[in-house]
């Protein structure tokens, strides 16, 4: 009898917590609902449709007929093209850089470490206009720092239109990038690293291993889930690439420049578009979940 | 204290819910509104003018992007109508055109919007998202407003979505101190600001050849002061960028191909795909080009970074009509006025109306309101306007020797926003060696295809 109290008590409390949980989740939820969920439904349904503000006959069901459109449009498979440019050059460079660097740095003194941390992270915590106006500076055709060093060093003969010349642009693009996106990366290195077990370090040591065994067979699968969160998050930033873009070459000189997100934008707020633009979105979020679902797999398995 | 948090918690959530369902709720009350407009809108007027409030959407023109001006004015428009509260959001043009267009698409579209006939009629208007403003052009203030004012406001089937309230002929500028130190003045006409074609090469070579390797640059990385651009390639061989009747683009006429090969050739013309407009006025400023294809009254008059007319180094500015090879120069005009979404509140259209009507029309307001802009009247009728200011002489040279150069107003043509794209598109193509026939071919077809929807 006593049992069977306890049971049904115990059984309430389990549902009142539940309920106390799910209502403590309610509001994320509902911003998530409404803010993510619905909008990707929203988006996936209106990529069917030839959905164009101004058209006579708005929002017509024409099946894959934009996502047969954007694999023969040539401004759109270069937009793809150069967004692979920029994941397959910035991911490993971000990766492999922020790790040198955080490798050097954790295990110096804290104050000196606070301020490498502060020195990397100022980037991203500036905001991407004034960090994009500062480079736009650097760069510029005239009298931009770039031209005024390489001429004074004789590297250059003359000045170099940097964002203005196809074969330079895009390269310009992903330094900025790199720029902005080691900081993070290398924040969470120095803490992964500062976490690794130091028994098994010493243990090594005792054995005999050498500091690239130490470092490949001790801390690198220790901190593979903080690898695999970098790549992730880089790889998501990198093919959302966007707003230097926008403030910097507006896709140009010649397309050189587009990528997907900001011949998205294009299409819809500047031809009104929504359908195609829609369209292209999906295709952008299924090669960002192809890609991640990969980097997972192959994380998994080492 | 749990049930005071999970009460919050669950307000706050029904709350949230209730924001989610909110744009049904209003789309069924601006369907509503739409259905009574009509039966409304004649007992509107005394309503909006016992109490309305709307909303002002303005692009940065002139003054009219400020809000101690702007400010100024709503307070004398309330001085008059007290009961109508005007509520005014600041448009850049980089992101002016997606804010509108996202509210357009969120049902939030702003009662009024001041800019030009290429976004008022080409673009909305011919969406059919803006109001006929045909009873206001009925009014006896607008009776004497230029002739190709008033049609540029209009659309091809008789609508006007546009009241007009200033105007400019954008030009050129030269640094004249370069130009002296090239002796290249030779090739100006200081007295009617004009200059040949032939001149007008003869004087970008003898600049360059005074060591001014950047003597203009043809930027083109964006739309922005892209009506610099178009000018001189239609002035250069008298070509035309759309055919007369607004139908269709001409850019790949002989005339055009020609002036477009020329400033290829040219040394010192410079395609520059990584500035827009307002970058090459810094550059022209600062004394980094010898020339700028986007200037205008505003510009002369600017004192902002030191004295009018002078670049930042202090050499004197002087404004040219673009060059031509008969002599007659068409400058591209712009014209802005306002216009008034249909949001299906006829007390607010009404009320945007009288506002429109103040700043437009009104004996007291009519040259302030021109003033902020720092352009010209819409009508001869208003005269004066920069009279006893700084400002006076600049404005008056360029009254009279600029003004009566303005040209065809083609931006309202079909497919305008395509073909502004395809334009700058097209610039940067060939000034990194695209065949000038090939690209003008192509940036043709695809305008005309835009014009064709």
């Amino acid at each position: 009898m006593a049992k069977g109290v306890y049971t049904t008590r115990s059984k309430e409390l389990v549902r009142r917590e539940t309920a106390s949980a799910y209502m403590f989740l309610l509001p994320s939820l509902v911003f998530f609902i409404g803010f993510v969920i619905i909008p990707m439904i929203i988006c996936i349904y209106t990529s069917f449709f030839d959905s164009t503000m101004g058209k006579d006959a708005k929002d017509v069901f024409i099946g894959f007929g934009n996502y047969i459109e954007l694999f023969q449009d040539g401004i759109f498979l270069k937009a793809l093209k150069n967004t692979f440019v920029i994941v397959i050059v910035s991911v490993p460079v971000v990766c492999i850089f922020s790790l040198w660097v955080s490798s050097v740095i954790y295990n110096l003194n804290d104050k000196v470490l606070s301020v490498f941390r502060c020195i990397f992270y100022l980037p991203v915590v500036t905001g991407s206009v004034a960090v994009t106006v500062v480079w736009k500076w650097m760069y510029n055709n005239y009298y931009g720092i770039f031209n005024y060093i390489g001429k004074g060093t004789g590297i250059l003969k003359t000045n170099i239109n940097w964002l203005g010349d196809e074969r330079f642009a895009l390269a310009c693009i992903i330094l900025i990038l790199l720029t902005t996106s080691v900081g993070q990366p290398i924040v969470l290195y120095v803490s992964a690293l500062g976490n690794v077990d130091n028994s098994l370090v010493e243990a090594a040591q005792v054995d005999g291993a050498n500091e690239l065994q130490l470092f490949w067979k001790i801390k690198w699968p220790q901190i593979m889930p903080t690898t695999l969160y970098i790549l992730v998050i880089t790889t998501i930033n990198s093919f959302q690439c966007f707003a230097l873009i926008q403030l910097l070459t507006s896709g140009g000189p010649n397309h050189s420049t587009d990528t997907v997100m900001y011949y998205i934008y294009y299409m819809a707020f500047k031809m009104f578009r929504y359908g195609y633009g829609n369209a292209m979105g999906v295709v952008l979020a299924i090669f960002i979940a192809v890609l991640s679902a990969i980097q997972f797999r192959v994380a998994k398995e080492r | 204290m749990k049930k005071l948090l999970l009460t919050g918690l669950t307000l706050t959530a029904a709350g949230m819910l209730a924001a989610c369902g909110g744009g049904k709720a209003a789309d069924q009350t601006s369907a509503a509104a739409d259905s009574k407009a009509d039966t409304k809108q004649e007992g509107a007027s005394e309503a909006a003018k016992d109490a309305a409030e709307v909303s002002l959407w303005t692009y940065p023109v002139g003054k009219w992007g400020d809000s101690a001006t702007v400010d100024g004015i709503i307070k004398k428009f309330n001085e008059k109508y007290p009961n109508i509260k005007v509520t005014v959001e600041y448009l850049d043009y980089q992101n002016g055109d997606d804010q509108i267009n996202t509210a357009i698409e969120g049902k939030q579209a702003p009662d009024i919007v001041l800019e030009g006939p290429e976004r008022l009629v080409a673009n909305w208007g011919a969406k059919g998202l803006m109001v006929d403003l045909k009873d206001m052009f009925e009014k006896d203030a607008a009776s004497d407003i230029y002739d190709p004012v008033k049609a540029a406001c209009k659309s091809p089937t008789g609508e006007f979505y546009e009241y007009p309230a200033f105007m400019v002929a954008h030009c050129m500028a030269i640094n004249k101190t370069m130009f002296e130190k090239a002796d290249a003045l030779k090739y100006l006409d200081l007295d009617t600001h004009t200059w040949t074609t032939d001149n007008f090469l003869k004087a970008v070579q003898a600049v360059y050849d005074s060591g001014q390797q950047n003597v203009g640059a043809i930027y083109c990385v964006s739309q922005g002061g892209d009506q610099g651009t178009r000018a001189l390639v239609n002035n250069l061989y008298s070509g035309t960028f759309t055919d007369k009747d607004h139908t269709k683009y001409t850019v790949d006429s002989e005339e055009n191909k020609k002036a477009l090969q020329a400033i290829v050739d040219q040394a010192g013309l410079n395609f520059d795909p990584s500035i827009a407009g307002g970058d090459e006025i810094t550059l022209f400023r600062n004394g980094t080009l010898a020339m700028s294809l986007c200037w205008n009254a505003s510009q002369q008059t600017n004192s902002d970074n030191g004295p009018a007319g002078k670049t930042n180094a202090g050499d004197e500015i002087i404004p040219m009509l673009f060059p031509s090879d008969d002599g007659v120069t068409e400058l591209c005009g712009g014209i802005w006025g306002y216009g008034i979404f249909d949001n299906g509140d006829a007390g607010k259209i009404e009320a945007a109306k009288t506002f429109i009507d103040f700043v437009c029309n009104d004996e007291t307001q009519v040259k302030e309101s021109v003033k902020a802009s720092g352009f010209f009247p819409v009508r001869p009728s208003v005269t004066g306007v920069y009279e006893g200011t700084e400002t006076a002489d600049a404005m008056k040279l360029f009254e009279e020797k600029f003004m009566p150069s303005m040209g065809d107003y083609y931006q309202v043509t079909k497919g305008w926003t395509t073909a502004r794209t395809e334009w700058w598109n097209m610039l940067q193509r060939i000034g990194a060696g695209g065949d000038v026939a090939t690209e003008v071919a192509t940036f043709t077809t695809n305008a005309n295809a835009a014009a064709a929807q």
